[in-house]
């Protein structure tokens, strides 16, 4: 943050302004609260890139760029002759022989008959593939808990932070994922193209639409094209969940890219669906690199460019034992739970807000939150009545 | 008098460092999208200020011609980062280096800031509806409060108010509201100064290289 934040309560921080009783100095907490958040707010910070302690050589993280030392200045040019001219070239390469193989490989695959072999050697191409992508992509990936690795018939959620968390997850294991980003609010999904472009090529169905929020919901249903599709995707979700041959689904419940130092909401709809959740975290160590993709500020091309460029970008991924709804716990209840596990394993902190805030505004039940606070304590210091 | 303290007229106490003002630019850009100017509506943009029950004081007070220290009366449609700088300079924190008179004029400035959000109609006096209105809008989350509750608290306050600066009234006395002065009575010996700031953190990136 760049501002210093008094953490006292608001009863206490009014109780000390307030001498002699006297109202008119109420103002001045809200007034400066007000302030803070002009001058910084929680929330929007959070899409905009971490801020490193110190700084990596990188010029993109250093926002505070300005001329130190001579040597800094040519350890930092070395850096970027390093970066453009070695290491870029090679990660290009890199991919190329990655995506090379995928279409190769599916392409003769795609020949044989289906046999165990084939589901095996299709496997073993999309592992081997998506470990050479990870490393064009400059990633340095550690995995722990490798025995909760997501079983088939499960669903895997985990912290979302750029498009290569996919990529970084399928490495490992594989998923069927469903396309796209599901959870996209009606009007957004068509204004914003590039966050939805990496979509997946999954269990068939190419979008589907949960969204928490109850008024939300029952102004989908209303819409009957959206009602069909809905009930669709949930029966096929369903269905791929409870066969267990079948893949586990990869899901990423907070519905946005966020930059990986706090967990928001989750969006209930995944959690819905019932069988076993397998909660993965991942942590990147920004120290190497910038994995953050600010859709707003970046397109895909340049955010592409961005990570083939930066030093690595090192991933820890933890693989959580399995969790399932337990007897009187409802959607959100259960899915405040993953996450609260989830944030707890990464070491990020929890947020109460809302993915989708990144381009909506605040719902209008928070905002008498604090007002309602307020006059409680109105009332308890007999200021009233 | 004016002649003989000429710096004070022509220059400020040093305000912010050209670091905070960087950080605070890049804000303002964030804020106006990258434009030049913001307006209201870019204040909407903010889920923290939505919490605030009188966001819509603060916001106003950006745009407020009195805080902005421009001749004319009203409100700016638009305001420029120098504009914003000026507001945010009101918020500034006291430093150590402040003699007698430079806190003075420093904690006139706030008080006058504080004064202008209730004053809406800048007639240069808070009235009884003005203050009422502060206190509705205070407690305009409560759907539960009545309005009459909000009225006694307000009437409450001005009372007290009113003995503050004028002392015992008469009974055909109308207390038309309080200026300026009164004010500024009703906060003597009350500091605001340590109350009313944004403190920045020192954030010295580049010393960690060494």
């Amino acid at each position: 943050g760049i501002i210093e934040r008094v953490e006292t309560p608001m009863e206490k921080e009014i109780a000390r302004l307030r001498q002699a009783d006297f109202e008119f100095s109420d103002i001045f907490y809200f007034c400066r609260k007000g302030f803070e958040a002009i001058v910084e707010d929680e929330v929007t910070q959070r899409f905009s890139s971490e801020e490193l302690v110190s700084w990596n050589l990188l010029t993109r993280t250093n926002v505070n760029f300005h001329y130190v030392s001579v040597r800094l200045s040519l350890l930092w040019g070395l850096g970027v002759l390093v970066r453009y001219c070695l290491l870029l070239p090679l990660r290009f390469t890199l991919a190329s022989i990655g995506i090379m193989s995928v279409i190769v490989g599916t392409t003769v695959l795609g020949q044989l008959p289906n046999s165990r072999v084939k589901s095996y050697l299709s496997e073993l191409i999309h592992l081997t593939c998506c470990r050479i992508l990870v490393r064009a992509l400059s990633g340095t990936i550690h995995f722990h808990n490798k025995e909760n690795r997501p079983q088939k018939g499960g669903i895997c959620v985990a912290n979302h932070t750029s498009p290569i968390d996919a990529i970084i997850l399928t490495s490992d294991n594989c998923y069927a994922m469903v396309g796209g980003d599901p959870w996209a609010p009606q009007g957004e999904r068509d204004t914003h193209p590039p966050d939805r472009a990496w979509g997946g090529v999954g269990c068939g169905v190419q979008r589907c639409n949960f969204h928490s929020g109850d008024a939300d919901f029952v102004e989908r249903l209303q819409l009957d094209l959206r009602a069909a599709l809905f009930a669709l995707c949930f029966h096929r979700l369903r269905e791929h969940v409870a066969d267990k041959s079948k893949l586990p689904i990869l899901i990423f419940p907070e519905g946005t890219c966020i930059n990986n130092t706090s967990v928001m909401m989750f969006k209930k709809g995944s959690f819905e669906i019932g069988g076993t959740i397998y909660p993965v975290a991942m942590k990147y160590d920004p120290q190497f690199g910038d994995a953050f993709w600010n859709s707003s500020k970046h397109s895909m091309v340049s955010y592409l460019l961005r990570i083939m460029t930066s030093w690595a970008i090192v991933c820890n991924v933890w693989y959580m034992p399995p969790m399932v709804r337990e007897e009187g716990e409802d959607a959100v209840q259960f899915a405040n739970r993953v996450r609260s596990a989830i944030a707890h394993q990464g070491g990020l902190t929890e947020l109460p807000w809302d993915g989708g805030l990144k381009r909506a505004k605040v719902k209008e039940t928070f905002k008498e939150e604090q007002q309602k606070n307020y006059s409680k304590m109105l009332v308890r210091n007999g200021s009233i009545g | 008098s004016v002649l003989s303290s000429p710096p004070h007229q022509l220059s400020s106490p040093p305000t912010v460092t050209s670091e905070q003002i960087e950080r605070l630019h890049r804000r303002f850009k964030q804020l106006s999208r990258d434009q030049l100017t913001i307006r209201k509506e870019n204040f909407d943009s903010i889920p923290d200020l939505e919490f605030n029950p009188i966001r819509g004081k603060i916001v106003h007070a950006f745009f407020d011609k009195r805080n902005l220290r421009q001749e004319s009366e009203g409100l700016a449609d638009e305001i420029n980062f120098e504009d914003f700088l000026t507001i945010m300079s009101y918020f500034r924190p006291i430093e150590m280096n402040m003699d007698e008179e430079q806190l003075d004029r420093f904690r006139k400035e706030k008080l006058k800031f504080l004064f202008h959000m209730y004053d809406s109609d800048h007639d240069g006096k808070i009235t009884l509806q003005e203050y009422r209105n502060v206190v509705e809008e205070l407690l305009s989350g409560n759907p539960h409060l009545e309005k009459e509750s909000a009225r006694s608290i307000a009437d409450g306050a001005m009372m007290e108010a009113a003995s503050i600066c004028v002392g015992q009234m008469g009974p055909d006395q109308v207390y038309e509201g309080i200026t300026f002065e009164d004010f500024l009575k009703m906060w003597q010996g009350i500091d605001i100064e340590t109350k009313m700031h944004v403190r920045f953190l020192t954030m010295e990136t580049i010393a960690h290289c060494y």
